[in-house]
């Protein structure tokens, strides 16, 4: 029988254990209140008030990893949509045993609260990076859904603006907060696969989503859902409730003729951000070409090579990440698992196995560095580099052909096409 | 419904756009043209409805040129199109789009007007200057703060002269704004070397009457404009009652340059309360390229508890081996919480010089001391086997125990026998469970796992029943080919615990190597069930490993002749489903053909023949040999949810039917396909009314399941 396993026959998992007492535990790190001499309570000075601002399935989800959080006092929801305020509304004061979470509409109703220190934004992706800004300069630190911005320019402006207002960013990358995958890149990153030679990224996809102008439907009443704010600096479009699906609205944006344009963004924004940490969090790849035989292929001004590819992945679960050196490799998923080329990468950890990619970890890191005012797993600098790396992906494939990036100028080489889509116009009367 | 001439249009013109949008490359690489930007200009002058001006207005924004912006102006007073006009107003280089802007900013207003301004300053029109001082006025607070913001992003002296003057005047919305223009002017003055007006713009923030955060950003870009002088500033924050400004001298600590303020901050720590000291510690390892390490060291090492926390966990980052002794001190210490944390620090250490101090230590190591460095041994993998040999002999079980452990993570393969030895025939039964886990930590990160399974393999021969399961489990831990034989003749022996043993590691087995031992072993395993563990082990290496088409369906075909069990057969039909291919497909049709898997066969005939489709492959050929006739199937409705809870999803039902009976949906489950759960909690069904070929028929699917509409009768 032919053998193209991707060389798995020669290799084995890994099997982590969390038994090993005398081994160090590479696990994530959450110190309890009890430590600090609490007794367990949370000092009312001690807690992160949070709002959110667009719970839709997936900031449900982020919700419950901030409400599992004993130092996080939720104080208010925004939604355009009156249904998701009130489910939120109903889960958080259960959660409280109060009446205590306010409703909200306007998200600059909310972000004109003084009480507020933090915010989750876990709208439909065309808002992302408008609502950050808009946070960052109420003077709120921001947990981001991903992918945090629709083209290079928003990256680069996300990436300065949290810095000028000294706001504190987390991007909803949350496998960065996962043992396997820090561990993996660890090794990539201290040189323990040897030299770099190749980094893949798994996409989801190397195409663009639907999300146009469909047919005017009509309108509901604004206190049911605003559509206005919906769509918010997304260009006009009439009501269509297809389109209420924030997932892939305007996911990516910035393409010619494609509506969503999610193209390599849907994993590779969490799976590029993991191949750049593992390369020391580096700048963006200088060069990318189009998609052949289902491999993208980019390259680092260090010559290491980023390839977005669809197939042949060892089967360890979704959003898979590989890192190839002169001397080793690893590749990890979301089942929990990694595979090593060789047991003594290992180095005598135990790297404790946490599938199914929960964001609890994420949010706890996010939340210690509210209170240290430190840089999170995914900074603002760390998501604008791998967006970037992801838009320029979409460029070159759009362009069908290949595009060079010049990370000093942040422009593309000589190529005014490729230039004219690193920014959008936002619909009035928004701005970045 | 009877479509009206325009919405046909729109929609056709719609489909276009989503060809080009699903998918996106096109055959050629990109080229604007003039063509391209005559049609679209034709667009934008013709009746079409607004949605085709709409995309028309996006594609220029990569074929424009200064040919269309007269076009695209004339969309700005439009409410609908005029954010799509400006995406290719943005876009287009050159004077025409900033001329056409300026114009249109003379006879617009409120959201239109703001849109304009933003583009203005989006494209830094230093000719728009003049007017947006005038706009910095205008009675709309929306507009002057617009227009303050495009100032700040021209950010020239002029802009940011008369950004200053509006600081101190005006409604509070727009003074914000101007101190946001402000900073941007300072940005970028401070980038052209003009550091005096920087600063001078930055302090003239500070004291001005603004929210907080404008003060924030405005002490931040005060401090670090000044380089070393800044310190100062930096310092007085830190002190300052203020919370906001406290935390934004954190944050700018960190990003402070050169080496200077780590003094600053080392000797301000001292000075801290104990809840700000703990954070100020942070800040300073944070620096590690200018750390004091000392200043760090002795916060560590006494003081109030939450600052030495905050210290020792600190010197993970930034220690070194001067931080050794204080922190084995602090490891033993009676505080639970000091110790742990010391502990972890010690292990985390990073450096050579560290392991050989704690190496040195150990042979004349005493008390609570004695078994730490064991642990630390381990823990950092530090070559220290002489010692650890005598230890696991120490009459105090902590210490035996911990040598165990340390073993583990460190034994070499020639000392490996040691813990086979200790694993199997354990001296004190105490030790059992370490000494095994040990052996388990050891075998899998030996280097030359064939030789560690040779090693294992020969014990295996000597030990007693009991410890035979447990290397058998180890083996399976180590892979390779001496652990499949050795495995492979265990599951074949006459011992019915070691059939058991060996047949349940090979049928977890993960990678394709096990493949003939599992079809040997599903032939020739002495009992039933441990033929039919192998066999499942078989059918899920051919469902989870890449190979070529043709050997999967080869892999397949074997295990169906194989199977007797019709569970058995259904995982080789999940196989076809999982791995799409026109081999499975044709093995799929094959499965039809047995009564017993007749209806389970059909369904993954259908889907895998839609997946295949959907990929471009034609399957006609093998779908009209297995008896399937393309079908018109009409989605009349479909409702989603429980009981009185529904959630009509036909429209996305309806989108994904296809020319089958079959419908596949966009994503994983019926909850993430249909945009959420609709009654949490409760058992749902999908409920679809259709036709297919005209004849209209009902269908009920519980949640998840595959939706394979039958054919009305």
């Amino acid at each position: 029988m032919a053998n193209t396993a991707t060389q798995l026959p020669r290799r084995r998992f890994l099997k982590t254990a969390l038994s090993a007492a005398g081994a160090a535990i590479l696990a994530p790190t959450i110190i309890p209140s009890s430590a600090l001499g609490l007794g367990g309570a949370v000092a009312p000075s001690e807690r992160v008030i949070v709002g959110g601002i667009g719970i839709g399935n997936r900031g449900l989800y982020d919700l419950g990893c901030f409400l599992e959080q004993s130092d996080v006092q939720f104080a208010a929801v925004c939604d355009v949509k009156e249904a998701r305020r009130t489910l939120v509304k109903k889960m958080v004061d259960a959660k409280f045993g109060n009446e205590n979470c306010d409703m909200h509409s306007d998200y600059r109703e909310l972000l004109d609260r003084s009480d507020i220190d933090a915010v989750l934004i876990a709208t439909g992706p065309n808002w992302h990076c408008t609502m950050s800004m808009a946070a960052a300069k109420a003077g709120k630190d921001i947990y981001c859904e991903k992918p945090c911005t629709k083209n290079i320019e928003q990256s680069l402006i996300l990436r300065d603006t949290i810095k000028r207002t000294g706001r504190i960013f987390q991007a909803g990358t949350q496998r960065r907060n996962l043992p396997h995958f820090a561990f993996a890149c660890e090794l990539a990153r201290t040189g323990k696969l040897g030299k770099m030679k190749r980094v893949f990224a798994h996409p989801a996809g190397m195409k663009a989503m639907e999300s146009g102008w469909l047919p005017a439907e009509e309108e509901p009443q604004k206190e049911v859902v605003d559509w206005n704010t919906y769509l918010g600096p997304a260009a006009y479009r009439p009501f269509n409730k297809a389109l209420l699906n924030g997932f892939n609205f305007e996911k990516g944006g910035g393409f010619v003729g494609a509506f969503g344009a999610g193209g390599v963004l849907e994993w590779g924004s969490h799976c590029v951000d993991l191949c750049q940490w593992a390369m020391g969090d580096c700048e963006p790849p200088i060069e990318y070409n189009p998609p052949k035989d289902g491999h993208l292929v980019a390259k680092y001004e260090s010559g290491v090579e980023l390839i977005f590819r669809e197939k042949d992945w060892i089967p360890l679960g979704s959003c898979p990440v590989r890192f190839e050196g002169e001397t080793g490799w690893v590749e990890a998923g979301d089942s929990g698992k990694m595979v090593l080329s060789s047991p003594e990468l290992l180095a005598g950890r135990t790297v404790l196995e946490i599938g199914g990619y929960p964001a609890t970890f994420h949010v706890r890191d996010f939340l210690d560095c509210v209170k240290a005012r430190s840089q999170p797993k995914t900074n603002a600098l760390a998501a604008c580099n791998a967006h970037i790396a992801c838009h320029a992906a979409n460029v070159a494939l759009y362009l069908n052909r290949q595009v060079r990036y010049d990370n000093k100028t942040n422009t593309f080489n000589d190529d005014e096409p490729a230039n004219r889509m690193r920014s959008e116009a936002l619909r009035e009367p928004w701005r970045l | 419904m009877l479509m009206t001439r325009k919405f046909a249009c729109s929609v056709f013109v719609a489909a276009l756009m989503l060809v080009v949008a699903t998918s996106v490359r096109a055959e050629d690489g990109f080229k604007a043209s003039p063509e391209k930007e005559k049609e679209l200009i034709a667009v934008l002058r013709s009746d079409a409805p607004p949605q085709d001006k709409a995309i028309a207005c996006k594609k220029l924004a990569v074929d424009g040129s200064s040919e269309a912006v007269g076009d695209l102006a004339k969309l700005l007073s439009d409410p609908q199109l005029a954010s799509w006009s400006r995406i290719a107003l943005e876009a287009i280089p050159g004077t025409a789009p900033d001329e056409a802007l300026r114009k249109a900013s003379e006879s617009l207003d409120g959201n239109l007007l703001v849109g304009v301004l933003n583009s203005i300053g989006v494209r830094r029109d230093v000719n728009s200057a003049e007017m947006l001082t005038k706009r910095l006025r205008d009675k709309d607070e929306e507009v002057a703060s617009a227009a303050a913001v495009a100032l700040g992003r021209i950010g020239n002296a002029a802009s940011a002269t008369t950004l200053r003057a509006a600081l101190t005047s005006g409604p509070a919305k727009v003074r914000s704004a101007a101190a946001e223009g402000c900073v941007l002017c300072a940005e970028r003055l401070l980038a052209e070397g003009k550091t005096a007006d920087a600063v001078a713009l930055y302090d003239e923030v500070r004291k001005a009457e603004l929210p907080k955060q404008r003060i924030v950003e405005a002490t931040r870009g005060a401090i670090l404009a000044r380089k070393d002088e800044g310190i100062p500033l930096l310092i007085e924050q830190l002190r300052s009652t203020d919370k906001k400004l406290f935390e934004v001298a954190l944050f700018t600590a960190r990003e402070f340059p050169g080496s200077e303020v780590d003094k600053a901050l080392a000797a301000e720590l001292a000075k801290a309360t104990p809840e700000r000291g703990a954070l100020i510690v942070q800040a300073m390892a944070d620096r590690k390229e200018t750390v004091v390490v000392a200043a760090v060291s002795k916060a560590a090492g006494s003081g109030p508890k939450p600052v030495r926390l905050a210290a020792i966990k600190a010197l993970r980052q930034v220690g070194d081996a001067s931080s050794v002794n204080a922190l084995l001190e602090t490891a033993i210490d009676a505080d639970e919480d000091l110790a742990l944390a010391a502990k972890a620090t010690l292990a985390d250490l990073p450096g050579d010089k560290i392991n050989s101090q704690i190496a040195a230590m150990l042979p004349n190591a005493k008390g609570k001391t004695y078994p730490l460095l064991i642990e630390l041994v381990g823990q950092r993998r530090i070559e220290a086997t002489p010692a650890l040999l005598k230890a696991i002999d120490s009459p105090d079980k902590n210490i035996r125990q911990a040598a165990l452990l340390a073993l583990g993570e460190t034994v070499s393969l020639k000392n490996l026998n040691v813990l086979i030895s200790q694993a199997i025939n354990t001296k004190n039964a105490d030790d059992a469970a370490t000494a095994q886990q040990a052996l388990k930590t050891a075998s899998v990160r030996m280097p030359d796992r064939e030789a560690c399974a040779t090693e294992l393999a020969a014990a295996l021969e000597k030990a007693p029943a009991a410890s035979k399961i447990l290397l058998l489990d180890i083996l399976g831990d180590v892979g390779g080919e001496k652990a499949l034989k050795t495995l492979s003749t265990a599951a074949k022996s006459n011992n019915p615990q070691l059939q058991d043993a060996g047949s349940r590691v090979l049928g977890k087995w993960a990678s394709l190597d096990a493949a003939p031992v599992l079809l040997d072993l599903a032939k020739t395993a002495p009992a039933a069930q441990f033929r039919s563990r192998a066999l499942k082990g078989y059918i899920s290496l051919a469902r989870r490993f890449a190979m070529p088409d043709e050997d999967r369906a080869d892999m397949c075909q074997k295990a169906f002749d194989l199977s007797k069990d019709p569970a058995e057969q259904k995982l080789i039909l999940d196989v076809c489903r999982i791995q799409p291919s026109i081999e499975t497909l044709k093995l799929s049709i094959k499965f039809m053909k047995v009564a017993e898997l007749k209806e389970d066969a059909t369904q993954t005939t259908l889907l895998v023949a839609q997946k295949l489709g959907a990929k471009g492959i034609n399957v006609s050929e093998q779908l009209s040999t297995a008896g399937f006739q393309k079908v018109k199937v009409e989605i009349v409705k479909a409702e989603y949810g429980s009981g009185a809870t529904q959630k009509d999803v036909t429209a996305i039902v309806k989108k994904q039917a296809s020319d089958l009976p079959l419908i596949t949906l966009a994503a994983d489950g019926y909850n993430a396909s249909f945009g959420g759960d609709p009654a949490p909690n409760t058992v749902k069904q999908l409920k679809i009314q259709y036709k297919i070929n005209g004849k209209a028929g009902e269908a009920t699917f519980a949640e998840n399941a595959l939706i394979v509409l039958p054919m009305p009768k």
